[in-house]
């Protein structure tokens, strides 16, 4: 396997990114808007309960969102692939002197580093508001972040090459969307979601953004998140990122095969 | 009038074209209510109990995305110029206009009604003269809606504009209200020096809409016969404005 034609797939992938700008701005200003009027206001709201719970709901917030806009950027990755059905891109991509693994497994990685590059600025940003305690747990937070991000646009991919409409994707997405952030700890600790509903809870434990958010918050030494060892965490979001780009690897090579995607 | 309800029936074809969209928008609107809204009913006690509070910002939440909706239609059709098929129509401009505000409306009512049963069902009946109170506010608020979509969507034939825009827009609108929070903590904002927004969230019409029905529903806060007047005001001038500019763009085509 070549890694320099790999490489030339996450570049095109990288590149294709740009084509979301107005997407990419909008995604902007939800983080601005959630982190500015729904964080301050809920954190308001629920401080007495976050003092008990010993988080600082704003910090705690500000943490979920940022694993929220990484997450839904690596999503990105699906409609490309949808994109390059209907347009007839998939017959160019295979004339190219490229392996069909080399594809997913560029593909794979060019949608989850691109994500990563878009959070970026906000990373800097959130982490000017929360601080680094620890730069080695905010290393291995980061690490476990790369994972995640790779692990989603697997997952992405693999939705994307399992459906044959591209409405049908856009609604699953939006559905899962609804329930994968919803039920996880980006948005509220898991004693709360134990409390409201413990099936909730145990819902939320094997949700991979409950681990990557919590994993960041871990990083960026926010108290009294974790409930579980942080190399849980780190290896919780190994096996999200080695299942979801191995099965999303197996089936984009499969679909690419006698023109399944027409 | 049988040619704006001739308008209004095509609109409300059009909207049963999306019904995957609006199944894919209902799964949203119940997962707010029935996960996010009953955790944080737990972290809010002895504050609000926000499942309750919620329920009737969630109606207006739905009201407002479905009717919004028409913006992004008429958007596509000006790309298309689909415009010129409605202009060998027989009636006129106006006619055509304000069929297409009153469809965006009435499609947002159609799709805020099982979000208002779901109400009525979790918070208690209103009596009669207060649900055609709340049914007349819901009707002008998404009148309104549909006209500011409008108003976007004709202001530019670029999609991802009007994306851009509409996300403007829905997060103003959303989160600086009392949709998710009650006034009185969105108020604390003033003293971080955010008082633009504070005020803003005081005539939104979203705020009104939902604490109009709050008040009949749950009590509190208590009714004001401003709340209507602010939805009224903000039904009419974007109406108007939607109908004025629809007009103007398909003039100019």
């Amino acid at each position: 396997m070549g890694l320099r034609k790999i490489r030339f797939v996450v570049e095109r992938d990288l590149r294709m990114f740009v084509q979301y700008k107005f997407m990419l701005i909008m995604r902007g200003i939800w983080f601005v808007s959630q982190v500015s009027l729904f964080g301050l206001v809920v954190g308001k709201m629920v401080e007495a309960a976050a003092r008990a719970a010993g988080i600082n709901y704003f910090q705690y917030y500000v943490a979920g969102v940022t694993i929220i806009t990484l997450y839904s950027t690596s999503m990105f990755i699906g409609y490309d692939i949808f994109e390059e059905a209907e347009h007839g891109v998939f017959e160019y991509l295979l004339t190219l002197p490229v392996s069909r693994r080399e594809l997913v497994l560029g593909r794979s990685i060019g949608g989850g580093l691109r994500s990563f590059i878009y959070v970026g600025p906000l990373l800097i940003i959130v982490l000017t508001l929360l601080g680094v305690s620890n730069p080695l747990h905010l290393l291995i937070a980061l690490a476990g972040l790369f994972l995640f991000a790779f692990g989603v646009s697997g997952m992405s991919i693999t939705i994307a090459v399992a459906m044959k409409s591209g409405d049908k994707y856009d609604i699953l997405i939006g559905v899962l969307d609804a329930l994968i952030v919803r039920l996880s700890t980006t948005m509220y600790p898991t004693i709360y979601l134990q409390e409201a509903m413990p099936s909730y809870a145990t819902i939320s434990q094997f949700n991979p953004l409950t681990y990557a958010s919590d994993l960041f918050r871990w990083g960026t030494g926010i108290e009294g998140t974790f409930q579980v060892s942080p190399l849980v965490g780190v290896l919780a979001l190994f096996i999200f990122f080695f299942s979801f780009t191995f099965i999303g690897v197996v089936f984009y090579e499969k679909r690419l095969e006698g023109g399944s995607w027409q | 009038m049988k040619a704006i309800l001739h308008v209004i029936e095509y609109d409300f074809r059009n909207f049963f074209r999306y019904r995957w969209f609006i199944i894919a928008l209902i799964a949203m609107n119940l997962a707010d209510l029935f996960i996010s809204a009953v955790v944080f009913t737990q972290m809010t006690r002895g504050i609000v109990d926000y499942f309750r509070f919620f329920a009737p910002g969630l109606a207006v939440l739905g009201l407002f995305a479905s009717a919004f909706m028409i913006g992004r239609e008429i958007n596509m059709e000006v790309r298309r110029e689909v415009h010129h098929y409605l202009l060998s129509l027989p009636m006129s401009r106006t006619e055509l206009a304000i069929g297409r505000v009153l469809g965006g409306g009435f499609r947002g009512m159609l799709y805020m009604t099982p979000l208002l049963l779901t109400n009525f069902v979790l918070l208690g009946l209103p009596t009669l003269p207060q649900l055609l109170l709340i049914l007349l506010a819901l009707l002008l608020l998404a009148i309104g809606i549909s006209g500011v979509s409008i108003s976007i969507a004709v202001s530019t034939t670029s999609f991802e504009k009007f994306v851009t825009a509409r996300g403007v827009v829905y997060y103003l609108f959303f989160f600086c209200s009392s949709v998710f929070y009650p006034m009185a903590i969105i108020q604390t904002l003033e003293a971080r020096g955010l008082t633009p927004l504070v005020r803003f969230a005081q005539i939104n019409p979203l705020t009104n809409g939902s604490d109009l029905i709050r008040s009949f529903l749950l009590g509190s806060p208590s009714f004001s016969p401003l709340m209507l007047l602010d939805v009224a005001v903000f039904s009419v001038v974007f109406a108007f404005c939607a109908a004025f500019a629809y007009t103007k763009i398909l003039m100019r085509h």
